[in-house]
């Protein structure tokens, strides 16, 4: 998995491309991390190429989301489609992210 | 009917997964899988598979063994270890109407097992747990989106 970020006005994006498994889960978190650390509040990732997710990476989604949510932010979640859509779904995870098509819509929100 | 596995074992840790995937995606091409249904496979047999590595030796070392069939159109899967008894169609399903302060982060891999395979199978035998499960199963058709 590659993790590109991009920090704008509003919102960090960080667009996740490839496959996210046990090995590798725990690098959303840690660049999730720097940026709350530094005062990001709302994050938006963008899984469009992201074809493959497991349990530890809803586990990762989740810790992240949770943290942000203790300092009013928010972790959103944008082109999700596919595999990943249906691990969502079958977990209802889908009911506890906000959900946008793009980032471009999910920026426009905030 | 008997059916010829093939056979791999590793060491019961997350770094052996990646290579299991490529073992049975070997089975999985001969079987004519879709590749939609290859991920759905990678994803059942990791999260057995991360569930063994974490919990079966208690901090030990120990090995898993990944044995594969193909039967027509699917396959059939083994995933055996030496490790403590568990057997995760017992497993307590996460409670999913949560909302997101609440939900727990862990205990979400045996719910995708159970919802993607339908037909999961336990046994314990000669101190040894195997799961086993035919893929794509009865409840899952290979234009399901």
């Amino acid at each position: 998995m590659n993790i590109e970020a991009n920090q704008l006005e509003k919102a960090v994006v960080l667009k996740l491309i490839g496959r996210m498994d046990a090995e590798n889960a725990s690098e959303f978190d840690e660049a999730c991390e720097v940026w709350i650390s530094q005062g990001a509040k709302h994050l938006i990732a963008d899984v469009d190429e992201l074809r493959y997710v497991s349990s530890m990476g809803l586990r990762s989604f989740l810790t992240v989301a949770q943290k942000l949510k203790k300092v009013s932010g928010s972790l959103i979640i944008c082109g999700l489609h596919g595999l990943p859509r249906q691990v969502f779904e079958m977990t209802r995870l889908i009911d506890l992210f906000p959900i946008f098509d793009t980032p471009q819509e999910a920026l426009a929100t905030l | 009917m008997s059916h010829s596995f093939e056979r791999l074992s590793l060491p019961a840790q997350v770094q052996s997964v990646r290579e299991f995937h490529r073992f049975v995606r070997g089975g999985a091409g001969a079987a004519g899988l879709e590749s939609e249904d290859m991920d759905k496979l990678d994803l059942v047999l990791e999260e057995i598979l991360v569930n063994i590595a974490r919990y079966a030796y208690e901090g030990g070392a120990g090995d898993v063994e990944v044995a594969y069939a193909t039967d027509g159109g699917s396959l059939l899967v083994e995933v055996t270890d030496g490790g403590r008894s568990f057997n995760p169609l017992e497993a307590a399903p996460p409670d999913l109407a949560l909302g997101l302060a609440d939900r727990p982060v862990g205990g979400l891999g045996v719910l995708l097992v159970k919802q993607i395979v339908g037909s999961l199978r336990y046994r314990r035998e000669n101190g040894r747990n195997t799961v086993s499960f035919r893929f794509p199963g009865p409840e899952v058709s290979a234009s399901s989106t």
